[in-house]
């Protein structure tokens, strides 16, 4: 269990090297183009990746059982993006990125709960303490 | 208006998180990257050229700048194995958690050519709240 919650927690620390690599390739080609190189080569790398593993060869069936809405990560991923691009230009920074976060978390929980089936008060009470500290601290830097 | 937008934003990327954990059971890490870049890039495309009205150009950027979408296939595999073991929730907690204290590193010794932000030791009781956050996760 450790493993894969120190894995999350690496997972929020790559993120920012890669925000500071879009952000760089946004200053460069605008923030459109900058975005949609950043798609582009991963989807490339990712087809290499998908190609060279040997999962192709053994479950390509399964990829048509699956129901169609789970492949619309993508277009929410998108939509989700230009929303608060756009929106940013019409409010501040840290207001932005609370609200980010709280629709992120509330959403976060009920789906855990609607499709994993999964809550625990203990879990519920770890998520909370980390909202807090995040707001806080969200807080405290904006100041 | 704007602040429901943008909560609506945080909702679709949970959902987005919450999707690729389970399509990643049935077309593996890397299908999941392919399919929500893939997707995500053609809509893009289609926003430039009929809302934005760009001219389309990935030409004139240094070359290690391309290493994005190398971060982006990498993060969204991992963050579709991560939820579909611990869930949209905790991932998303423990994911924002490591990029505070990322942001706090890169900023307190100016990394990446930021300006120089030392560490404010009021963030501290923040920090001992994440962990005890993070500790109690660990728990359930």
């Amino acid at each position: 269990m450790f493993l894969i919650i120190f894995t999350a927690f690496l997972y929020g620390c790559a993120t920012v090297v890669s925000k500071m690599v879009n952000y760089r390739a946004t200053q460069e080609l605008g923030t459109w183009n900058g975005s949609l190189a950043n798609y582009v080569v991963a989807s490339i790398l990712a087809l290499i990746l998908l190609l060279l593993s040997p999962y192709l060869q053994t479950d390509l069936h399964a990829c048509t059982q699956v129901p169609v809405h789970l492949y619309a990560g993508g277009t929410f991923g998108v939509i989700a993006f230009v929303l608060s691009i756009v929106t940013l230009r019409r409010m501040k920074v840290f207001q932005s990125t609370i609200l980010l976060l709280t629709g992120q978390l509330l959403a976060g929980i009920l789906f855990d709960i609607i499709i994993f089936r999964e809550f625990t008060w203990i879990r519920f009470a770890g998520v909370l303490l980390v909202a807090l500290g995040i707001f806080w601290d969200k807080k405290i830097t904006a100041a | 208006m704007y602040s429901l937008l943008v909560l609506l934003a945080g909702i679709l990327q949970s959902a987005m998180m919450s999707f690729n954990g389970l399509l990643a059971e049935s077309v593996s890490l890397w299908g999941v990257s392919l399919v929500v870049h893939a997707s995500g890039g053609i809509l893009l495309v289609l926003y430039i050229l009929l809302v934005v009205r760009e001219k389309i150009t990935f030409r004139g950027m240094p070359w290690y700048l391309y290493s994005a979408g190398f971060f982006g296939v990498l993060l969204v595999s991992v963050s579709s194995w991560c939820v579909g073991i611990l869930g949209a929730a905790v991932t998303t907690c423990l994911s924002v958690a490591g990029q505070l204290c990322m942001s706090a590193v890169i900023d307190h010794y100016g990394l990446f050519h930021v300006p120089r932000i030392p560490f404010s030791p009021r963030r501290i009781p923040c920090f001992l709240m994440i962990l005890a956050g993070i500790i109690l996760l660990n728990l359930s």
